[in-house]
């Protein structure tokens, strides 16, 4: 607990009440997965009985983790390449393109700016479940329907929104001497942008990439109409595939849910790290 | 360090890539006869040269590997009768695309927007396509003999203006379910009347605690349960060229609903109440009446064998039989003459019996055809559905007002719960004739 | 808001100037990918909904020509589809909901986020486990959150349900929360604002720790209290993240469908449509493309609205 150290003068109960509403909250935000979970390892006709326990009352029903991969229904491994191929290149690509105009608007006055962030947000607006019909008729014309491009193209431009003002106003908030420092020394703008600012707005970067790899990850309504290949399909298209019209394979469509949580969840432990290092970062003047 | 990872996620990328690109040449193609395959990885030999022809194929979800009765799924199903086709016929090539029927719709008309309209569909109501003329005539997609075998009653359903353009696909008729053990335990016998069904649904609540009838005007399918009873007043939806909802028979049928659920002998919420997780109340033994179709028998199978129940015809105004019949159909929306010759091989094929019976079995719908009805006639499961067909009475599909008729049935039927039928009534009609 | 080109100047060292005053041209290079970006995927389908508002299209899809008005609808030539929308009687109400909708649940998210965020900032052992639990609602997809919840609520075998028979606060029938319009509608906030939390709690938190632990310490050595704190010193510092992350929620909140469809699409009626779900009722069960489109393009300029409004009183865009 070398952190307690540095930490204010916080007393031994302060931390002890800071764990337990610690777990009071992560009790509140997981309750509805555990229902998930629990959902995910009943029979089908446990999850809609009447008389219905909260543990699986005829047995867990592990089986169901590993049947899904290979019913009929939906091509699952292909489902879940396709959902991680696609939120990690939309991702790349938002961040390719978000970063250096959120740091040029940020950082630069120039006639155009205000219009510029206003067509970006204007994308935010734009539902693309309303959009769905003029999307497929695109991707026709670009003959790239039915490809991860297509959704890769479109989870970037429809993302690009929050990512550009979330970093932009991360940019905004790195005092300008830091800049003004670098270029003194000879630094051109690129230089300044990746080796000066970059290391300075990680907690924004982070947050923007969840985000985008988010939403890309779970994007429905586009799918849906532009990848008609079921193995190009992603898990959110892949989880309807168990509905049937009189009848639902209920934990089926649970236990696919909760697995494709976790890759989220590994993305986040991994760059959550980032988040702190803005602590210090931020301190250096 | 960031640098590493992003090398490693290249890297995987390339990977997968390589793994999907090397699946490619099968995708679409349908599964393989072994329903154990692994996904993607099925085994068509492709198209064998010649005047090859493409067709394009989109279905619905009717029941999956779990909820079907022999454990088969509609997805696996219709690869197989695709994979065992394409083996007849290496010049036909078809591209299998299975989604919900939440979703259906909305692919489907997305694909016409883009001019990918589907060679083979499986749906609902086509009036509207057939409105805009966008779909093959019946006798461009099958042969004569095809044709004649479905049964007189389901084509003439299939007419707009005289001419056919779907092929009756499948067929069901509800039917009175009820729980035996607890009318006896009320003492009340199957009714067939409306004041019987009320009495026995009063007695079931009040001795068993149970609802009496389940009534499911929820979005899901109000129009089902709207149109049996406004059936049993002599009333119904109209024809091809009319959509009658706003009429007195209706508004009978409407309030008798409404008595129903006055008298509290309903479950909870009829109103908002969907009707698959109602049906699984009634296999659970938790209902006295409802109306169900034969998918339900298998599902009683299936879930709660030692359920004791019986199937009765529709309670009506006055006793007499009369029912509601839906039929699903195929349909095709391609132009040119090669597909459609693709698509006539195709229907052909599947609509023989050896094809066709064992998939209505699988599937537990009653067939469409005269000589599958005769294969199937033996089937005990059957029986009772299919002696009421006769009294059958179908949906105005072929009316082009159809489609947002049905809409406005499902959205706005439940209000009758709250507000007078009459007002729901026409506020339904309302909406049908904007549509028309 | 003003676009102010800088007056061109000479080198002018040890100045603000010096980073500002950039021509257009000198900013495309820096711009150019998101631009193109926006104009090759964004452009063409708005593009097509608004055109496809302008028309009529009928059930099927297929466009007939020019909007033409209904037969009850008045005749706005080709913006008929438009009047159809204007004078339906559902509108008043469907934009109300949408209203109290888009506020209730966004200031809940907010007010939440903020003291989450704040506590998630205090060391604890544990505290990366908590934050790891906070961020499971936005990994998971909000229709299976919402179906969990909508699960969960039912009256007949959801657990929360049982949870409440178990405490004997109701019978074996349960209570229909997603029966109701008014429950519903509280269920749906419900779980508008717990899928909206995780979002804005990490937006707020990476604001949070790029607070210089020295300010902090310099307001504590002047003897600032925990509360004058936060108010005076890390509340300021957050004002570029909060209003980036309440700009988002204004708008995915306000296009948000997948909750209520789920939460209240059992229920008859219009009386809990937002003016999302009444889109896709309008598309699916009347089958009127060109209204729901006439409706998309309204949802569109009130969301428009909505920010503009925004955006001049809260001004997240730090002027240069």
């Amino acid at each position: 607990m070398a952190f307690l150290a540095v930490e204010d003068q916080a007393t031994k109960g302060r931390v002890i009440g800071r764990m337990v509403i610690g777990l009071i909250i992560a009790l509140v935000f997981l309750v509805p997965y555990l229902v998930m979970f629990l959902g995910s390892v009943k029979t089908k006709e446990e999850i809609l009985s009447y008389d219905s326990q909260f543990l699986p009352r005829d047995g867990w029903q592990w089986q169901n983790y590993t049947e899904m991969w290979s019913t009929p229904e939906t091509p699952l491994p292909f489902n879940m390449a396709s959902t991680i191929i696609i939120s990690v290149a939309a991702t790349l690509l938002v961040l390719l393109v978000a970063m250096p105009a959120a740091y040029y608007t940020a950082r630069f006055r120039f006639p155009g700016r205000m219009a510029f962030m206003a067509l970006v947000i204007l994308t935010q607006m734009l539902q693309p479940a309303i959009l769905t019909t003029g999307l497929f008729k695109e991707m026709l014309l670009f003959n790239i329907a039915d490809t991860w491009l297509a959704m890769i193209l479109i989870n970037a431009a429809f993302n690009l929104a929050f990512a550009t003002w979330m970093m932009h106003s991360f940019f905004a908030a790195v005092p300008k001497e830091v800049d003004e420092a670098a270029q003194l020394d000879g630094a051109g703008k690129f230089r300044t942008l990746f080796k000066v600012n970059l290391p300075l707005v990680w907690p924004g970067i982070v947050t923007a990439v969840i985000f985008t790899f988010v939403s890309a990850w779970n994007e429905f309504a586009a799918s849906l109409v532009i990848m008609s290949t079921a193995e190009n399909q992603p898990l959110s298209v892949a989880l309807t595939k168990f509905i049937g019209q009189y009848a639902t394979s209920w934990q089926f469509v649970f236990a696919v849910s909760i697995v494709s949580i976790i890759p989220v969840v590994i993305l986040f432990f991994f760059i959550e790290k980032r988040l702190i290092g803005g602590l210090t970062a931020g301190s250096v003047k | 360090m960031m640098k590493k990872t992003w090398r490693t996620s290249a890297l995987a990328i390339g990977a997968i890539d390589a793994m999907a690109l090397s699946s490619c040449s099968f995708s679409g193609s349908g599964g393989s006869g072994s329903s154990s395959a692994a996904p993607g990885g099925s085994s068509s030999s492709g198209a064998a040269g010649g005047e090859a022809v493409s067709l394009t194929m989109l279905v619905p979800t009717y029941s999956d590997t779990k909820t079907s009765v022999d454990g088969v799924g509609t997805k696996a199903r219709w690869e197989k009768v695709v994979a065992d086709f394409q083996a007849k016929n290496p010049n036909v090539k078809i591209t299998l695309q299975v989604e919900s029927w939440d979703n259906l719709e909305t692919v489907l008309k997305t694909k016409i927007q883009g001019n990918q309209a589907p060679d083979i569909y499986n749906g609902g109501a086509i009036s509207g396509f057939v409105a805009d003329d966008l779909l093959a005539k019946a006798e461009e997609i099958t042969s004569p003999e095809t044709l004649s075998n479905f049964q007189d009653s389901f084509n003439t359903n299939e007419k707009v203006g005289g001419t056919q353009y779907g092929l009756p696909l499948l067929a069901s008729a509800r039917a009175l379910f009820y729980n035996k053990a607890l009318l006896k335990e009320a003492g009340v016998e199957v009714p067939k009347t409306w004041d019987e069904l009320l009495t026995a649904a009063k007695a079931v609540k009040e001795k068993t605690g149970n609802p009496g009838y389940g009534m499911p005007l929820g979005s899901e399918e109000a129009q089902a349960e709207a149109m049996i009873w406004s059936l049993g007043a002599g009333g119904g939806f109209g024809n091809e060229s009319e959509i009658t909802v706003d009429t007195p028979q209706n508004l009978e049928a409407f309030d008798e609903m409404k008595k129903f659920i006055d008298a509290g002998v309903t479950q909870s919420n009829p109103g908002s109440t969907q009707r698959t997780p109602m049906m699984s109340g009634f296999v659970q033994g938790k209902m006295g009446f409802v109306y169900a179709l034969p998918p339900t028998v298998a599902q009683i199978k299936k879930e709660n064998p030692s359920l004791e129940y019986g199937i009765a015809q529709p309670a009506t105004k006055d006793g007499s039989a009369v029912t509601l019949g839906v039929a699903d159909r195929l349909a095709s929306f391609s132009k040119d003459q090669a597909k459609k010759d693709g698509v006539k091989k195709f229907m052909d094929y599947f609509f023989s019996d050896e094809v066709y019976v064992p998939f209505i079995k699988g599937e537990s719908f009653l067939p469409t055809t005269k000589t599958g009805a005769t294969a199937m006639s033996s089937d005990e499961t059957l029986k009772p559905f299919l002696e009421l067909l006769p009294s059958a009475k179908f949906y105005p599909t072929t009316n082009p007002a159809w489609a947002a008729t049905d809409g406005a049935l499902k959205s706005l039927t439940g209000q009758i719960e709250k507000s007078p039928s009459a007002d729901v009534l026409k506020q339904i009609q309302a909406k049908a004739d904007a549509a028309s | 808001m003003t676009i102010t080109p800088a007056p061109s100047q000479g080198k002018v060292p040890k100045q603000r100037r010096a980073l500002n005053g950039e021509s257009f041209l000198q900013a495309f290079p820096w711009l150019a990918p998101a631009i193109i970006l926006i104009l090759v995927v964004v452009v063409f389908p708005a593009g097509y909904m608004i055109f496809n508002s302008l028309r009529k299209i009928s059930q099927s899809g297929l466009d007939k020509g020019w909007a033409v008005p209904g037969k009850k609808d008045p005749d706005w030539g080709i913006f008929s589809n438009f009047g159809h929308i204007f004078t339906d009687p559902n509108l008043p109400r469907i934009l109300w909901n949408s209203l109290v909708w888009v506020v209730v649940v966004v200031a809940l998210t907010v007010v939440i986020s903020l003291v989450l965020a704040q506590f998630l900032s205090k060391p604890f052992p544990g505290r990366r486990l908590v934050r790891m639990a906070v961020v499971i609602p936005w990994a998971a997809s909000v229709v299976m959150t919402t179906t969990v919840f909508y699960y969960s609520l039912d009256p007949n075998y959801g657990p929360f349900n049982l949870l409440l028979e178990r405490f004997g606060l109701v019978g074996a029938e349960g209570i229909g929360f997603t029966k109701d319009p008014a429950l519903a509608l509280g269920a749906a906030m419900i779980v508008a604002v717990f899928v909206s939390l995780p979002f804005t709690i990490y937006t707020l938190l990476a604001g949070v720790q790029s607070v210089p632990a020295d300010t902090i310490e310099a307001a504590k050595m002047d003897g600032a209290g925990r509360l004058r704190t936060y108010f005076s010193v890390i509340l300021p510092q957050l004002r570029g993240s909060l209003a980036v992350a309440v700009l988002i929620n204004i708008i995915n909140v306000f296009n948000n469908l997948p909750i209520l469809r789920v939460m209240t699409g059992d229920l008859p009626g219009y009386e809990s449509d937002t003016l999302m779900t009444y889109i896709f009722k309008v598309m699916q069960d009347d089958q009127r493309i060109d209204w729901a489109s006439a409706l998309s393009v309204l949802n569109f300029a009130v969301v428009a609205v909505i920010v503009v409004i925004y955006v001049r009183v809260v001004k997240p865009l730090k002027e240069v």
